[in-house]
């Protein structure tokens, strides 16, 4: 029952909850809560710590709604990095326990490749493209990249899951984040 | 402008952005990284900019309806937004401004300004209730200092080993803040154990805050709250207990 709000509609209604306006700060709520959660939760896979995350995030967007600046980021970007970083945090704090629920059972959460309408907050293009440069990549990079982004983990978890030395996963991700920058500069 | 470049020719700073936003780094080094991030406009734009090339993987992430409930509680929270960052402000800058004179008299001094300035201290002794809990380690990867940090009262415990001691620099603890960007602590006192108890408006931010860092500054200055000007020299990931 998310409400479809254009990049330009939110960051307006962002801009005005920097200005203490509850109903729009309700709006971006009901416009972004979802995709929010996903975020969160494809970090945390527990529900309830992952709402918890997400309740600390509107605060925090509440509280720093003044200081977005739709020059220079796209609002749902913004919003995402907020959650994502909160959820990262949360893992990393040891609050989650992460090996009780694996990945694998939180099977609603997965994502499918192909996002849906409803899903249409960012502006397709940069998306598109996004995956483009990610496919110039050679799979395990761009895999590693992806997973590093969706699921929060560090150098150290990916290597020991791909069972590779430390040193080279960092090699992949370093490189594989130049290749990316240039391709989406080209 | 010249950019420091390895002989593969590529951007350092540019990679670490990237590493920062994609959150690879290890707690050390990404304390470290978000330092830069205070300090070096420049580095910091590169970060957002990682931020919004990165954000589009989030597409691919479907979306969860939240229950019903995490509105209310979150419309619960809300407060003027204004009047919450001032408070912070006035007690970073009332905390940097009463430290000035103090630590230019002497090191010692500092036990007294923590005291003096926040609440009555309590006598070092074993932390109870703790929560939070940090060790910072030197670059060399040597421990410096264990925090100790329990959020439901602000009592913050701090205990240096050797490795602090004897420098004519004064450590400065900062707290590294999940959106990135540090906040100044305050001056602590490198040699000994001290105890202090932070005001709410702190509390409340060493609460959510992700990691620890300490640098070293120069005897009698004190840097703005939210940028060290001195090296930072330790950091340590915040553990829940």
């Amino acid at each position: 029952m998310s409400a479809i709000l254009t990049r330009e509609e939110l960051a307006t209604a962002l801009g005005r909850a920097g200005q203490g306006d509850r109903a729009a700060f309700r709006s971006v709520y009901d416009a972004t809560s979802a995709k929010l959660l996903g975020v969160t939760l494809r970090i945390l896979a527990d529900r309830q710590l992952a709402e918890d995350v997400l309740q600390d995030t509107y605060l925090t967007v509440w509280k720093k709604a003044a200081s977005f600046d739709a020059s220079r980021a796209s609002p749902i970007t913004w919003l995402v990095t907020i959650a994502r970083n909160r959820a990262i945090d949360r893992l990393r704090s040891g609050g989650a326990m992460r090996q009780s629920t694996p990945i694998d059972e939180t099977v609603n959460v997965i994502a499918d490749d192909a996002p849906s309408p409803a899903q249409a907050l960012e502006t397709g293009d940069d998306v598109r493209r996004l995956n483009e440069c990610i496919g110039q990549l050679d799979d395990r990079t761009g895999g590693a990249i992806r997973t590093a982004f969706i699921e929060g983990v560090t150098y150290d978890a990916l290597a020991v899951r791909e069972n590779v030395p430390l040193g080279t996963m960092k090699s992949w991700i370093r490189r594989g984040l130049m290749r990316l920058r240039a391709c989406l500069e080209s | 402008m010249t950019k420091p470049t390895d002989i593969d020719g590529v951007d350092n700073d540019q990679v670490l952005a990237g590493e920062l936003a994609l959150r690879v780094l290890s707690p050390a080094e990404e304390a470290s990284a978000r330092a830069r991030e205070a300090q070096e406009p420049v580095f910091a734009a590169h970060v957002e900019a990682w931020n919004e090339r990165l954000a589009g993987l989030a597409e691919g992430i479907s979306p969860v309806e939240p229950s019903p409930w995490v509105w209310p509680r979150v419309e619960a929270g809300l407060t003027a937004p204004a009047a919450a960052n001032d408070n912070n402000v006035v007690f970073w800058r009332r905390w940097a401004i009463g430290s000035t004179g103090l630590l230019a008299a002497s090191l010692a001094a500092v036990v007294v300004l923590l005291a003096q300035s926040v609440s009555a201290p309590v006598a070092p002794s074993a932390p109870m209730a703790v929560t939070r809990v940090a060790t910072l380690t030197l670059e060399s990867g040597a421990a410096a200092m264990t925090i100790a940090y329990d959020p439901g009262t602000g009592e913050l415990y701090l205990a240096p080993t050797e490795a602090m001691a004897g420098d004519v620099r004064v450590p400065h603890l900062w707290l590294v803040m999940p959106e990135g960007g540090v906040q100044l602590v305050g001056a602590i006192d490198g040699s000994h154990t001290s105890r202090h108890s932070l005001p709410q408006s702190l509390s409340g931010l060493a609460g959510q805050a992700q990691a620890v860092a300490v640098s070293m500054e120069a005897p009698g200055h004190t840097p703005a709250p939210n940028k060290p000007d001195g090296p930072v020299v330790a950091s340590g990931e915040l553990q829940r207990l």
